[in-house]
């Protein structure tokens, strides 16, 4: 590591200008796997009309948090980088969507709605490790209206469902605009 | 036990299925896509995709013995072709996501066996019974609800 980084190279690679680049070597952007869109169109647009089809009646603000985390826990970087920037361009904090990777502690950051919503996200993402337990859907389905609360699934279930394309296909994160995808 | 609720959005219920006719006709192989949706559902525990899948997959044809192996295909030398188990492979590890990456030799080993749009089409298949097996685990759908 060098002294004379500038302090300015903690931005992203897609936001650095040709100063910074010179004065710190990023890795090699990696190229996507498949280009899924092209093969499969059809797929593709069944995608577009699920994800439509399962945001109406949640919370716009809920809609992206759990977005947002059930990409961490899948480790998709172009749904993190798109979920993320939509966020912010919607008035989010930074500071709650960095805290969502560490929710559980920084739970003052949510509304008692939010973390609900957290928990069963995170149980539905991670469905390998057991059945989505009692207490988490009981806190949930106090909290939110039935018809609330499957919508909510139902996202959730379509951010998994982005996540796996992104990530089994290698999808490149850094080039989406917030709001291109709306 | 009963289902925690079987409330499901028509929208919703209708974009999935028009999701999981446009993987399976893109893929082309019904046999390949009740294995894929079968061991998928093993690994998310969900019952009711359980029962259905192996329903599907007896009624074309699919033999109890490879039904009952899916659990250990890795270790069934034969009783799965090296297609199969290609997709089986992809289909571990796009379901088991929260462990890391999907590995480069599991998605290089299917691209060996499936062109473009057979493997795009196949991804498709492993997302739709995993977007099924999180809308009926989490409102505990219960198994055997399922008629043809």
């Amino acid at each position: 590591m060098t002294t004379n980084d500038s302090t300015a190279a903690h931005t992203t690679p897609a936001h650095t200008t040709p100063a910074q680049a010179q004065a710190k070597e990023y890795v090699h952007e990696h190229a996507p796997r498949l280009d899924w869109h092209q093969h499969a169109p059809e797929v593709f647009k069944a995608m577009i009309r699920l994800d439509a089809a399962a945001r109406k009646g949640v919370d716009p603000v809920i809609l992206e948090l759990v977005k947002i985390r059930a990409s961490q826990l899948n480790h998709c970087a172009l749904c993190i980088d798109m979920h993320s920037k939509d966020a912010l361009a919607a008035g989010e904090s930074v500071e709650r969507i960095i805290q969502l990777s560490a929710w559980e502690e920084s739970q003052h950051f949510y509304t008692a709605k939010e973390v609900a919503a957290l928990e069963l996200a995170e149980a539905i993402t991670v469905l390998t490790d057991g059945f989505v337990p009692d207490e988490v859907y009981e806190k949930a389905a106090a909290l939110f209206e039935e018809q609330e609360l499957t919508q909510l699934i139902a996202a959730i279930t379509v951010i998994n469902a982005w996540n796996r394309f992104g990530v089994s296909t290698r999808q490149v994160p850094g080039h989406y605009k917030a709001g291109d995808h709306k | 036990m009963s289902a925690r609720t079987t409330h499901l959005d028509k929208g919703v219920g209708t974009a999935m299925s028009a999701l999981s006719a446009a993987a399976k006709k893109g893929l082309g192989d019904p046999v390949l896509a009740e294995l894929v949706m079968i061991r998928a559902s093993q690994l998310n525990a969900c019952a009711f995709c359980l029962d259905m899948h192996v329903d599907i997959a007896v009624r074309n044809g699919e033999t109890a013995k490879r039904i009952a192996l899916l659990n250990a295909w890795a270790e069934a030398g034969e009783v799965f072709s090296e297609r199969e188990r290609a997709a089986l492979t992809l289909t571990e590890a796009v379901t088991v996501l929260t462990d890391g990456f999907v590995p480069d030799e599991a998605y290089e080993v299917a691209a060996k066996h499936f062109d473009e749009a057979e493997l795009a089409h196949l991804i498709g298949v492993i997302t739709v019974i995993n977007s099924w097996n999180r809308l009926m685990v989490s409102r505990r759908i219960e198994p055997g609800g399922y008629a043809p």
